[in-house]
């Protein structure tokens, strides 16, 4: 009886399996033979339904898979210069607290001395946020009044890790200041020549070289000299690099000075972030 | 039961993603690899011919979904291709390598030729995808199929529903 009905459920299944290979052919072969307007076209709108959500997820999955490459890499990379970084930063908080030494015991030097020590640099970091483009030698950075920044207060800049002189706050508001930048004609600093310690007047000169003016004829003057702020300038500190002597015109005739042109430091067409001193004159 | 069904779905929905990024990363080298064949196929190797021969059907349309010739070509070479699985199933030891590899390859060329001859009857068109595409997709199918083999008999084996 057992067997019997086994025989008959074996029966039935390769039966099954032998109708069911049959009937999808068939069922594919009528699919084949019919127009693809029509009935084809509502399978189609059907099959829609369940596989483009599929698709467009297989889509993505690829999408991202595609960008897992360049994620990866960029990720190693960020490894990497993260490494470097936490080395600087150690590097950099040990000169600190070196410089902090030496800070203290020129203080203690000066005192010694009578001398009027020099006051530390205080100020904020500020980013460039607008470029007016009708006045290449305007920038307004993204703090004000508020951050205690001031009208005639020094804007520095670094290039290549050296702080450098970039302008002078003309304007400010509570969030926003206006920064001139030393290339404009109105702009104006008391200057010396590296090693002949000889003051002049450095003004801004449109898109051309930077000049200093009023510098003796006697002065030793030479092309690739370094220039800082001069101690008797009443705004900016003394010993900030504004730029190189670039050329050096000699007097003709009535001059009674020399002219001397400054390639600057920092271009202020690159400055993207700014330091304002905000703790006013530094003298 | 349904537990089944729903792994069903899953390697379906799998199945598709590695065809999508085979067909994607193969065309670069102008080679069309059916992933879907062969998960259509390592399915077969497991599955029940009740569930098998739907399986490979709504595989087979789905790649004819994307057709714009003719529709049903897929789904037809694709039972054709899970009847020879089936009748080869009782004859080869499909856990070890070397019969997958084969036994893809050969269904790989044989589906592409299949569906070459369907387009040419139904629609007039000659398509003929080349030997090097023929050839080399079913190559790359056949060199893939040991690692979809292996996922889809470990995913489904170690389920309570055994290979009859």
């Amino acid at each position: 009886m057992q067997r019997k009905t086994h025989k008959k459920s074996s029966a039935g299944s390769s039966r099954l399996y032998t109708w069911l290979p049959v009937s999808f052919l068939i069922g594919s072969f009528l699919l084949m033979l019919l127009p693809l307007e029509g009935f084809v076209s509502s399978v189609k709108v059907v099959l829609a339904y369940i596989f483009i959500p599929q698709v467009r997820a297989s889509h993505e999955t690829v999408k991202y898979m595609e960008n897992v490459h360049q994620t990866v890499q960029e990720l190693l990379k960020t490894h990497r210069e993260n490494r470097e970084l936490k080395q600087q930063i150690e590097m950099a908080n040990l000169l600190n607290t070196q410089a902090r030494q030496i800070m203290l015991e020129n203080e203690r030097l000066n005192t010694l001395l009578g001398m009027t020590a020099q006051k530390r640099w205080n100020g904020v970091w500020t980013h460039v946020a607008y470029r007016e483009p009708t006045q290449w030698n305007v920038v307004i950075v993204d703090k004000g009044s508020l951050d205690g920044i001031r009208p005639r207060s020094a804007v520095l800049s670094l290039e290549q890790d050296q702080v450098g002189l970039v302008g002078i706050v003309l304007e400010t508001t509570e969030k926003t200041s206006k920064v001139l930048l030393l290339r404009d004609k109105d702009f104006a600093a008391a200057v010396q020549v590296g090693h002949t310690q000889e003051t002049g007047l450095l003004q801004g000169n449109g898109s051309a070289a930077l000049q200093i003016k009023y510098l003796s004829l006697q002065a030793d003057v030479h092309e690739g000299d370094e220039v800082y702020t001069a101690s008797s300038s009443s705004i900016f500190p003394a010993g900030i690099r504004v730029g190189k002597v670039s050329n050096v015109r000699q007097g003709k005739g009535f001059q009674t000075a020399l002219t001397v042109e400054v390639d600057p430091w920092i271009r202020p067409a690159a400055v993207k972030e700014l330091f304002v001193i905000t703790n006013g004159g530094e003298k | 039961m349904f537990r089944s069904f729903y792994k069903l779905v899953l390697l379906f929905i799998l199945g598709t993603v590695c065809h999508w990024g085979c067909a994607t990363l193969f065309s670069y080298i102008g080679l069309s690899v059916n992933m879907m064949l062969v998960f259509a196929l390592a399915l077969c190797s497991v599955l029940r011919p009740e569930w098998g021969y739907p399986f490979v059907f709504l595989c087979g349309l789905f790649l004819d979904f994307f057709g714009i010739k003719l529709f049903g070509n897929n789904a037809f070479s694709f039972t054709v291709a899970a009847c020879i699985m089936y009748a080869l199933r009782e004859r080869f030891d499909f856990d070890s390598i070397f019969p997958q590899m084969m036994v893809v390859f050969c269904i790989t060329c044989l589906v592409g030729m299949i569906n070459s001859i369907l387009l040419l009857w139904f629609t007039n068109t000659a398509f003929w995808p080349g030997a090097w595409s023929l050839l080399g997709g079913a190559f790359f199918g056949g060199l893939l199929s040991p690692v979809v083999f292996w996922g889809v008999r470990r995913w489904w084996l170690g389920n309570a529903t055994k290979r009859n």
